[in-house]
């Protein structure tokens, strides 16, 4: 749809049996239409988390003995690049897209709310995320050496909050108010839950990061430059979404992604739907860390609700691998790649808790080095984004019309996982130091075992992203409504890709699985 | 591969979208405005525990303007509501009146708070406080902005002929974010201006 044309809902009803139409590049630019707005997030998200797990990868070389090849003020704002872009540029964008994309196909919606403002948010976020990488370029960014370039960068990170909170209410709106008839909040699919609950976080922390950057630029700009401007200072202030627990917050989406595509590939409902919707729920409000930050409570680590936090987040996780275990006694799991991705996550996501919790162990000192933390953020964004990627090779043929070469999301399933273990736990035993100071005589080993893992991510993003650019090679066979052939929720029921305007008449919703039922 | 074809729902609803989208806009920047009180508060607590006091020497926050801004923020919020009831009545003269009166009150608040700015004789680069305030009312300054723009358009709209008593959620969404900007500037009121 481009922007001047009548608005969906408002517009002729399309038939559910139109015909699939893969927009043109040029379309794209012009286009409200959620379809293209979140291909063109995902795609974008992927591209930068390739380069970003690189980056991540130069700042842990840089650490090694004998390899420092940046200056101070280089490497300091490589690495916070790494850990901002990573979350602002690659994994909640990934989410936000893939969300955009699926929430109202999901839902029975015609088009996402607000279509106009979701598609001024991608450009408003892509716009932002280029101005940051010029400002990083030009010795810019957070703790940067050139004044106005780091004024350059913090101005992009204020957009790209606003134009990814923008983004995030278009779909949390279309996910409450626009459902088909029928479609309960306790008969959502779990992607849609899953991405109202993180959502919902997003809304509520990401607006006190854009506060807190507006007050290290008016210092910066306009004052002394000595208190939230100051060398240090600037990292304090944006240091928190990466720590434990708001960086669980940008895994949240992740669970619904991996409830929907074990219940497709094992063939059964979900059971206890309702409990894991609590689940994911208390995961969410166990993540909401926007008080975990010096600059609101200096000494937020030792504080009873921290400590509870971090240490009781880990019962959700385990309660989805209880909830989710059943579906694959109860089937017949397919060996797919998005299933692989799947549990490679959560193996993931269960492992980073398991370090979140002993972080706050005071006696193990493990908080003074910081190399536990850095392993456990590599850890929860790598699993976020291993079943970000589970999402594109299970929507893949829904977004391109054909199917993709599900060889490479199964190549990827090592990778994630290889690189993720490999990338975080290094930093976890590095963590050790501390304790065993024999460890310090393997630390650049670990160091290099982290950038391998690094480099495996990397590699990783680049083979899902050429999996669903195979769905456009020559010949690929058509993906047809429902590609796998168990699709359990209304996504399935239209055209691969689907037309303007989605669905042509819907039945009423009577159960989370509406698919099934018409099957019955 | 199997085709789904379902048998037709009753039309789609489209219930409270814009004030929904609304609420959550309002919820984000509540949400901004707590994080910058509460590192006002720990800066503010750790100054005066060292000894010193908050304020700047030769800087001053007078009390009568921020009282009459408050005042003056409270009637917008009576003129606000009564705008959303008349138009749920389809009473669009009163209406109308209730949105003009809503407008000025807030243009009033937004005169008022750049002639505080001038007498408090309050310098960004003095430190932490110039930035903290500034930035503050500032954005509390923008966010007002919006809501008189917000309010503007759906009053256009109004007048328009679009709203009426069964459909008003452009009315309904512009009074929430109203509301919304009036409690925060209670919570400056309170924690900047008389706290000191």
């Amino acid at each position: 749809m481009a922007l001047t044309d009548t608005r969906p809902e408002s517009g002729t009803e399309a038939p559910a049996s139109a015909p699939a139409v893969v927009p043109s590049p040029l379309t794209i630019f012009g286009s409200g239409d959620h379809k293209a707005i979140g291909t063109v997030y995902v795609v974008a998200a992927l591209l930068f988390g390739i380069a970003g797990w690189i980056i991540s990868a130069l700042a842990s070389a840089h650490a090694i003995s004998g390899l420092e090849f940046l200056s101070t003020n280089a490497f300091q704002t490589l690495f916070t690049l790494s850990r901002v872009g990573l979350i602002l540029l690659v994994a909640v964008p990934f989410f936000l897209g893939l969300a955009t994309f699926i929430v109202p196909l999901q839902v029975g919606a015609r088009t996402v709310a607000f279509p106009r403002a979701a598609a001024a948010a991608l450009w408003a976020w892509l716009l932002s995320s280029g101005v940051l990488i010029v400002a990083n370029c030009i010795d810019g960014g957070i703790d940067g050496g050139r004044p106005k370039a780091v004024a350059l960068g913090l101005l992009a990170i204020a957009g790209l909050v606003i134009s990814l909170v923008l983004g995030t209410i278009c779909v949390l709106t279309t996910a409450v108010t626009m459902r088909t008839p029928g479609m309960r909040l306790d008969r959502v699919p779990m992607t849609t839950w899953a991405f109202l609950v993180g959502g919902s976080i997003w809304v509520l922390t990401l607006p006190a990061l854009f506060a807190e950057i507006m007050l290290v630029w008016v210092d910066h700009r306009y004052g002394a430059g000595d208190t939230f401007a100051a060398d240090g200072a600037q990292w304090q202030a944006v240091s928190w979404i990466s720590n434990q627990p708001q960086v669980y917050a940008f895994f949240i989406p992740a669970f619904g992604v991996i409830a929907d595509a074990v219940a497709t590939f094992t063939g059964t409902r979900l059971l206890k739907r309702t409990l894991l919707q609590t689940t994911i729920g208390a995961f969410g409000v166990l993540s909401l860390g926007v008080f975990a930050q010096t600059a609101l409570a200096p000494d937020y680590d030792g504080q009873p609700l921290w400590i509870a936090m971090s240490v009781l987040i880990v019962i959700p996780v385990l309660l989805v691998f209880a909830l989710i275990a059943p579906a694959f006694k109860a089937g017949k799991p397919a060996l797919q790649s998005p299933l692989g991705l799947s549990v490679a996550s959560l193996l993931m996501v269960l492992l980073a808790v398991v370090g979140g919790a002993l972080l706050v162990i005071t006696p193990l000192r493990l908080r003074d080095s910081g190399d536990l933390a850095i392993g456990h953020f590599n850890l929860v964004i790598a699993a976020a984004l291993t079943a970000a990627a589970a999402g594109v090779m299970y929507w893949g043929p829904k977004m391109i019309g054909r199917r993709l070469a599900d060889g490479a999301g199964k190549l990827a399933v090592p990778l994630f996982l290889g690189g993720g273990l490999l990338s975080g736990l290094a930093f976890f035993v590095l963590g050790f130091g501390n304790r065993f100071t024999a460890l310090q005589d393997y630390s650049d080993l670990l160091l290099w075992v982290s950038i391998l893992g690094d480099a495996l991510i990397s590699l990783g993003l680049f083979v899902v992203l050429a999996g669903l650019l195979s769905g456009t090679r020559q010949g690929a066979p058509e993906a047809g409504n429902d590609p796998w052939g168990t699709g359990q929720t209304l996504e399935w029921a239209c055209a691969s890709p689907p037309p303007t305007g989605n669905f042509g008449d819907l039945a009423i919703v009577r159960s989370p699985e509406p698919l099934l039922d018409e099957e019955a | 591969m199997s085709a789904h074809i379902l048998p037709p729902a009753p039309p789609v609803q489209r219930p409270r979208v814009v004030v929904v989208a609304t609420a959550f806009a309002s919820a984000a920047a509540v949400m901004a405005f707590v994080t910058l009180l509460g590192v006002y508060l720990n800066k503010r607590a750790s100054v005066i525990e060292a000894g010193s006091t908050w304020l700047p020497e030769g800087s001053t926050i007078p009390l009568q303007q921020p009282n009459t801004m408050l005042i003056t923020l409270i009637m917008s919020v009576i003129t606000m509501a009564w705008a959303v009831n008349a138009i749920s009545k389809n009473d669009r003269v009163n209406a109308f009146l209730a949105l003009g009166f809503t407008l000025v009150l807030g243009i009033a608040t937004l005169v008022m708070t750049t002639y505080l700015w001038t007498l408090m004789k309050l310098d960004v680069a003095s430190g932490a406080q110039g930035v903290l305030i500034y930035t503050i009312t500032g954005a509390h300054t923008i966010m007002l902005v919006l809501a008189l723009v917000f309010t503007s358009l759906m009053a256009l709209r109004a007048l328009g002929g679009q709203f009426n008593s069964r459909e008003h959620d452009g009315m309904s969404a512009a009074a929430l974010f109203w509301y919304a900007m009036v409690a925060v500037y209670a919570l400056i009121w309170i924690i900047i201006y008389v706290t000191k």
